[in-house]
């Protein structure tokens, strides 16, 4: 089998107060390939960063698995502290997580999705929450009209409104941008924004390169699922020893 | 006890939110009930004519048109979650997996007593059954049943839910482990329809409340794991 050199973190765990993400000697296989490869990552509380990469890079697999959607095959992932593993129950509250997929239910009205969600995030005036969310996201107008007839772009933004539910400490957007536009994209933008403001955690996945790296503090590029460089502020690889792993195949 | 409380909230929002999509849906619920009433004019094609046949193969005949028409509505209702990544939005949200589980499967109740609730009837009608004073006994069989076949079905619903043959692979997961329910369901419905004349309707019904409690107990104890990926 061929090997590739990987990178292990030492054992620096302990640390006060606990960055908002870090990851360890963390991969991910399907089947016989890997997706991630060993990403040590390491990103501060209140940083915005911009996950940078071709397709197959294994930024969407970074997201989910930091997001509880998806297991670890090796290594570790942390949330403010949180082992997503061990303890993904106490992470689920604290993450908020835009996939590829809108996640939304087609018979539904938009402002019936938004309610769902605030119920299901424990809010306790759902109504009110998914009204202003609508309101943010400019679809206050469509609010009473079933998700089946809306478009992409309109999908993407009611999606993009139900991070707006909750308080999370950590914002996971997986191309965000996709399918806005340029109404959307500057939405995104302003998103941004204000969640840096506010000091909340943001790690943003996006072939918009230019666009969120001029928004980010700093930057991860990643690909065949190993984390390459990083840059900027609020975000670094950790210092590693080498270990073997299946080699990562391109694509996965 | 807030706890148990805002977890039956959660099963609750997720049971409505069920309800909803498929009440708007309204071919796909149209369908179930139009297939489950052609079985039922099928299984009576292939008996004949004779009133007495088709009398005493009623109930059996009322069950497997449930249980068919069951597949359609639990399948479907899990594909309401598959149809833009929901499931994975739903499995992220913080709240319990068994209350997850309990509210697809109080969706799945829900729309089982409204096929069973039509199809009686339609039996009654077709088959020329006389339900008389034995709608209070039925009302409890329909019910055991539908919390058995809902339990059952909204496991192996998520157990297929990712499959690409998830069609083919439900009807065989589910169908082996309903058996005791099906077997149990029919005898207290004919007891039901003649009177209880052996006096065994209440034991038939036990062993119905038996198998929902196993059945609900182990799918609510395992579907998280369905969930992770």
């Amino acid at each position: 089998m061929p090997q590739t050199t990987i990178y292990a973190a030492p054992r620096t765990r302990e640390q006060t107060p606990p960055p908002a993400v870090a990851t360890f000697e963390l991969a991910r296989l399907f089947g016989r390939s890997a997706a991630l490869a060993g990403v040590s990552l390491q990103v501060q509380v209140g940083s915005t960063v911009a996950l940078l990469g071709p397709n197959g890079a294994g930024k969407t697999t970074l997201l989910r698995i930091l997001a509880t959607s998806l297991r670890s095959s090796f290594g570790s992932a942390e949330v403010l502290g949180i082992d997503v593993n061990q303890r993904p129950d106490l992470v689920r509250g604290r993450v908020a997580y835009l996939s590829h997929a809108n996640g939304l239910y087609e018979d539904l009205t938009a402002v019936e999705n938004l309610r769902f969600a605030a119920s299901m995030l424990g809010i306790e005036e759902p109504r009110r929450a998914a009204a202003a969310a609508l309101g943010e996201i400019g679809l206050t107008a469509d609010a009473d009209r079933r998700v089946r007839g809306f478009s992409a772009g309109m999908r993407r933004r009611l999606a993009l409104g139900r991070l707006m539910l909750g308080n999370p400490s950590v914002i996971l957007l997986d191309e965000p941008h996709a399918a806005l536009d340029s109404d959307g994209m500057a939405l995104v933008d302003r998103l941004l924004i204000g969640w840096r403001d506010a000091g909340v955690t943001v790690l943003v996945a996006s072939h918009q390169a230019d666009r969120v790296t001029r928004l980010a503090d700093g930057w991860a590029r990643l690909d065949g699922g190993l984390l390459l460089e990083t840059g900027g502020t609020g975000v670094s690889s950790i210092a590693t020893q080498a270990i073997g792993l299946p080699a990562p195949v391109a694509g996965a | 006890m807030s706890s148990l409380r805002a977890d039956a909230a959660v099963a609750w929002q997720i049971a409505r939110k069920d309800a909803l999509s498929e009440l708007r849906g309204r071919q796909a619920a149209g369908s179930t009930l139009f297939f489950a009433g052609l079985v039922l004019l099928l299984f009576g094609f292939a008996l004949g004519p004779d009133s007495r046949r088709l009398t005493e193969a009623s109930p059996g005949l009322l069950w497997l048109a449930i249980v068919f028409g069951s597949l359609l509505t639990v399948g479907r209702l899990h594909q309401l979650e598959a149809e833009d990544g929901a499931l994975e939005e739903l499995a992220r949200y913080p709240v319990e997996r068994y209350a997850i589980y309990l509210g697809k499967a109080l969706a799945g109740v829900a729309a089982l007593l409204v096929l069973g609730g039509v199809l009686l009837p339609l039996v009654a009608i077709l088959y020329g059954i006389d339900l008389g004073s034995a709608w209070p006994a039925l009302l409890v069989t329909l019910v055991l049943g539908a919390i058995g076949l809902a339990a059952v079905g909204t496991f192996y619903a998520g157990v297929t839910v990712r499959m690409q043959s998830r069609e083919v692979m439900l009807p065989l997961l589910m169908l082996p482990i309903v058996a005791p329910l099906l077997l149990a369901a029919v005898k207290a419905t004919s007891a039901a329809l003649l009177g209880d004349p052996l006096g065994d309707l209440a034991a038939w019904l036990q062993l119905l409340g038996a198998f929902d409690v196993v059945m609900l107990v182990a799918g609510a104890a395992t579907y998280g794991y369905l969930l992770e990926e």
